[in-house]
């Protein structure tokens, strides 16, 4: 992470800044930082997406589909039920050294694990929305397992807005291959997989996937989408997981600050407002990329991807 | 089983490409905005993402060097870059092995007394694997360095070529790579010739070995025009930018 100390007056200007609703970048406090989105840029994954915030933080998400038997042992009875029906998703997140030298070596593996455990929170919950039940092709025996790797190579702050917004992209470009299920008779249960390329369909419930919003307390206000500058001016973060409907997901509170009931109410209400016009536009933004790519395919034009950085 | 060819009957390999061509290679400095040097390159579905630091000042005492500065090399592949989905730790041997031989390279081509005490970070990303990492690492670092503004003696340039059906082939790609082709990696500075690196692992008749040092070696020299273009290129816009 670039800066770790900051001044007495840089702290100063930052906090009054934010109650001029002035920002160093000439945001205001409720302003995101232009969002670039690209999606499918990884061939060999099953889907992906890379998304850049402002002139910062880049992450890249990729989503593997794999087969997977479902994992029974020394699962009390009542849940393995449950989990006998069930695919599975399972998280990861890297910073890569490349984002920042203190990353180097084994120097990421306690922030990498925070934001796993954040992430996987999130999407393996009920709240995810995600229907891991059509994830399952024979019950108790075999499922897809989602695996969705994020590799962090920028950092300008607000690192976990990013991922959740590139996950949910990434998740709405993975490609889940079809299955053929057929009952051999003798109660053995054997599937195909279809090999043929249009054979596929999107992992169910992609669209209910929230999106997180992390609320910095500066001051007496709050702002979103920090620089690292104001997360080190920020007294309290309040990271709010808000999906399509509205409806809140999860909260959590970091930072050594405290939050004013009064005021929580507040960050809550505007973590859930901001955070359903942010899944407004995201989806807007793949989904006219991939019209885009469906009309240039029917017209039998050559379909350029950006590749990673062409687009900065 | 029957064995794959690699070399169809009109001369073209699975990937469409003839004997000797390259792979298409896309690349770009200054991706990055913490990075001192940074670079991101593809050679047809090999992509690779590089950061450089530094130099700076050592992290640990033990790592400095009195008389020159020293070279550190992280590699790191995304766990999705190849057909099945596989976390590697950082301690990966294969990993360590190709980071030592990068270092190694640009141990001799940076102009490392000039900066005594101090460290120079290279970082490399591979975010999809189709062959060829050693020689992608290095074009990377090659393009980070440049952007990093390190003084070094030359470009290095790296490529490989194989054998495959007592012809030379030039730029394997993994399905090439993995049909037990006698790959050697070259890796040298263009404009004096020198090879700065040489790897080959598996059995070659010495009298094929002439030829398919000759094919590696054009196809560094067409890396390093391309390489050449693309940092003319960058330093143009800057200077534009500038006016």
């Amino acid at each position: 992470m670039p800066p770790t100390l900051i001044s007495p007056s840089e702290n100063d200007y930052i906090l009054r800044g934010v109650d001029a609703n002035v920002r160093a970048d000439g945001r205001g406090r409720l302003d995101y930082r232009q969002v670039i989105l690209e999606t499918g840029l990884i061939t060999q994954a099953s889907g992906s997406a890379r998304c850049r915030l402002g002139e910062g933080t880049d992450v890249l998400v990729g989503v593997k589909v794999e087969l997977g038997a479902i994992e029974l042992d020394g699962v009390e009875e009542d849940v393995a039920e449950i989990k006998a029906k069930r695919g599975r998703v399972i998280c990861n997140v890297e910073c890569s050294p490349i984002a920042s030298q203190q990353f180097a070596g084994r120097g990421a593996d306690d922030f990498n694990n925070e934001l796993t455990q954040m992430l996987d929170r999130v999407l393996n919950g009920p709240q995810s929305g995600l229907d891991l039940e059509k994830l399952c092709i024979i019950p108790g025996q075999q499922c897809w397992i989602v695996y969705i790797d994020a590799i962090v190579f920028d950092y300008a702050g607000n690192l976990l807005d990013t991922i959740f917004m590139t996950t949910r992209a990434a998740l709405y470009n993975t490609k889940v291959p079809k299955t053929i299920i057929q009952d051999s008779g003798d109660g053995e249960i054997i599937f195909d997989i279809s090999d043929d390329v249009e054979g596929w369909e999107r992992i169910e419930g992609w669209d209910k996937v929230p999106v997180a919003i992390t609320l910095n307390k500066i001051g007496s206000r709050h702002i979103v989408d920090a620089t690292p500058l104001e997360e080190l001016t920020t007294e309290a973060k309040l990271l709010v997981t808000v999906n399509k409907d509205g409806k809140v997901c999860g909260l959590q509170k970091s930072g050594s600050g405290s939050i004013d009931p009064s005021l929580l109410n507040e960050m809550v209400q505007t973590g859930r407002s901001l955070g359903q016009s942010l899944i407004k536009s995201l989806d807007e933004m793949v989904r006219r990329e991939e019209n885009d790519i469906n009309l240039k395919q029917s017209r039998r034009e050559r379909v350029e991807k950006l590749g990673f950085f062409a687009a900065t | 089983m029957s064995r794959l060819e690699l070399i169809g009957p009109q001369g073209l390999r699975n990937d469409g490409r003839r004997v000797k061509e390259l792979r298409k290679i896309n690349c770009k400095p200054s991706v990055l905005s913490q990075a001192d040097g940074s670079a991101y390159i593809e050679q047809g579905n090999t992509k690779c993402l590089a950061a450089v630091y530094g130099p700076r000042e050592a992290r640990t005492k033990a790592q400095v060097l009195h008389n020159r500065a020293n070279i550190n090399v992280e590699i790191s592949l995304a766990p999705f870059c190849m057909s099945e989905r596989k976390k590697r730790s950082k301690s990966d041997k294969r990993i360590l092995e190709i980071a030592s031989a990068v270092k190694q390279t640009f141990e001799t081509i940076i102009k490392t007394e000039l900066f005594a005490r101090s460290q120079i970070d290279i970082y490399l990303q591979i975010l999809q694997f189709d062959g060829g990492t050693i020689q992608i690492c290095i074009n990377a670092a090659t393009l980070a360095l440049i952007d990093a503004g390190i003084p070094m003696v030359d470009y290095v340039c790296a490529c490989s070529a194989g054998c495959i059906d007592n012809e030379p082939v030039l730029d394997l790609n993994y399905v090439e790579e993995s049909h037990d082709t006698p790959e050697l990696t070259v890796a040298l500075l263009p404009k004096t010739g020198k090879i700065t690196l040489l790897q080959m692992e598996s059995r070659l008749h010495v009298d094929k070995f002439q030829s398919v040092m000759e094919m590696a070696t054009t196809g560094c020299k067409k890396i390093y025009h391309i390489l050449d273009e693309v940092v003319r290129e960058n330093v143009k816009d800057l200077l534009e930018k500038k006016k």
